[in-house]
């Protein structure tokens, strides 16, 4: 086994970590309302969230985009730069996850591959244009858009069961509710699992082991892939999920479902005419909206302001732990300098997750009441005034 | 593409996005107003008659819209995938 094939399956398996990250980091965008309305238990809602990004991994056969394209100049990437920006995702990633906040995981990848060329080849190395017109305008543009769709449903259903009894048509919601964040999830599957197969189908090729002009990932890619995201999202990133179910709107079964109604409608249509944008943004936006649509209901702004300065921070702060890595990685060089930041991560994510044990969100108590004076993000400890 | 933003698809995303994002479950809302209204008037726990046969049509009309707008929309995604696997090329899917 040679240097370069032990490298080439480092970065595979650190693609395949930063896959797993995205699934637990975005479970909340599709299953956050119905677990707070009590649409589905939060086990279920997450199974099923799980099966609908494994299947909707398999369903995007196109080939696979490559994340890098249009933002980097791909004739510069090499396995460590690729291999950097993955560890500056997922660090960004996991950080984010400890604090609770959703923030975009296309953003920290995209922000710690960027870091990793600037600190590779200068700012010569990265297409500016292509990264404020790709990355940086559909990021403000998208939960602008699927906030006003959001409100626009939210109103209209509200509008339209004006008067009725809410027992009558609670269940009708619910299972509307439930059909509409299915959709989240499968959509999620067929835009982001695609995002980390674009990463390991680049590295395959820059090895040489695949030609660059297959249309198609191998198959143990796509299901490499598809297994990791599936994985990530059962296990559930319940801080999240409390952030988006509980802390942002306190939601209604209706609201819920045209939330998710304008997540999915937005998200598939933007990637059919070509926007690259986050499932994130989309359904935050969303979630805000369906407060907003909601006569008398109550948006927490001080939970949006703390999720908006997150956002503007992921692609700078991926980028300086992407540039951090590509210059332990390139500075001892070769196969000790991708294993010394390997081991980093390693350790670093271990770290973050001892650290979450101090206050565990779990299923059990995602759902607690949303304490806004003290530590906001957390559960009150169980059997503590709320 | 020259300019820094696709504002024609931008348009696009926004229409589509209203009319589907927005309209379907304005849609299911009826259904679920005529639905409950069809079936008659509550009194107590108990209904209380006064069915209305037209309604409950009208409920499940809707309902079959938004059932056959999301079915039709997920073939959409997924025709590509359905071609290369089964030869059906639909909803102007392309051979590779």
């Amino acid at each position: 086994m040679n240097e370069s094939l032990i490298i080439l399956s480092i970065v595979v398996v650190t693609a395949l970590a930063f896959d797993f990250t995205n699934g637990f980091h975005d479970t909340g965008n599709a299953m956050a309302t119905s677990i707070a309305t009590g649409a589905l238990s939060p086990k279920v809602a997450v199974t099923l969230s799980a099966v609908l990004n494994l299947v909707g991994a398999f369903l995007s056969t196109a080939v696979a985009a490559t994340i890098a394209k249009g933002l980097v100049d791909a004739n510069l990437v090499t396995l460590e730069i690729v291999f950097a920006g993955l560890v500056g995702g997922i660090a960004w990633n996991l950080m984010t996850w400890l604090l609770g906040i959703p923030s975009s995981s296309s953003h920290a990848l995209i922000g710690g591959v960027i870091g990793a060329m600037l600190a590779a080849a200068g700012s010569s190395g990265v297409e500016w244009k292509g990264v404020v017109s790709n990355v940086v305008l559909p990021a403000m543009l998208s939960p602008l858009i699927a906030g006003l769709v959001a409100t626009l449903g939210t109103y209209s259903v509200y509008r339209t069961t004006r008067g009725l009894d809410e027992r009558r048509t609670d269940r009708g919601f619910r299972i509307g509710q439930i059909g509409s964040a299915s959709l989240v999830s499968l959509a999620h599957g067929t835009n982001d699992a695609q995002k980390t197969m674009g990463i390991i189908f680049l590295a395959l090729i820059s090895y040489g082991s695949v030609s660059a002009d297959e249309t198609l990932p191998p198959t143990w890619v796509i299901v490499s892939c598809a297994s990791a995201i599936a994985l990530g999202t059962y296990l559930g990133g319940w801080r999240i999920i409390r952030t988006l179910g509980k802390g942002l709107v306190e939601i209604k079964s209706p609201q819920g479902m045209a939330a998710e109604s304008s997540s999915a409608a937005i998200i598939l249509l933007a990637s059919h005419f070509g926007f690259s944008l986050s499932t994130t943004h989309v359904a935050t936006g969303s979630i805000l909206g369906s407060g907003l649509g909601k006569p008398g209901a109550e948006v927490r702004w001080n939970v949006a302001l703390r999720m908006l300065t997150a956002w503007v921070v992921t692609l700078p702060a991926a980028a300086l732990v992407g540039a951090a890595a590509y210059g332990v990685t390139a500075g001892i060089g070769g196969l000790a300098g991708v294993l010394v930041v390997f081991a980093a991560l390693i350790a670093g994510s271990f770290a973050i997750w001892l650290r979450s044990r101090a206050n565990v969100v779990s299923h059990d108590n995602v759902n607690d009441e949303w304490d806004d004076r003290a530590s906001s993000r957390r559960p009150a400890a169980a059997g503590a005034e709320s | 593409m020259d300019g820094w933003l696709n504002v024609g698809a931008l348009v696009k995303v926004l229409v589509f996005g209203i009319v589907a994002g927005a309209g379907l479950p304005a849609l299911f809302a009826l259904g679920v107003r005529t639905q409950a209204v069809g079936s008659g008037t509550i009194d107590g726990q108990h209904l209380a008659g006064d069915r209305r046969p037209l309604l409950t049509a009208v409920a499940y009309v809707c309902f079959a819209l938004v059932a056959v707008a999301i079915v039709t929309g997920v073939l959409f995604v997924a025709r590509d995938f359905i071609g290369h696997h089964t030869g059906w090329y639909i909803l102007g899917a392309e051979a590779k």
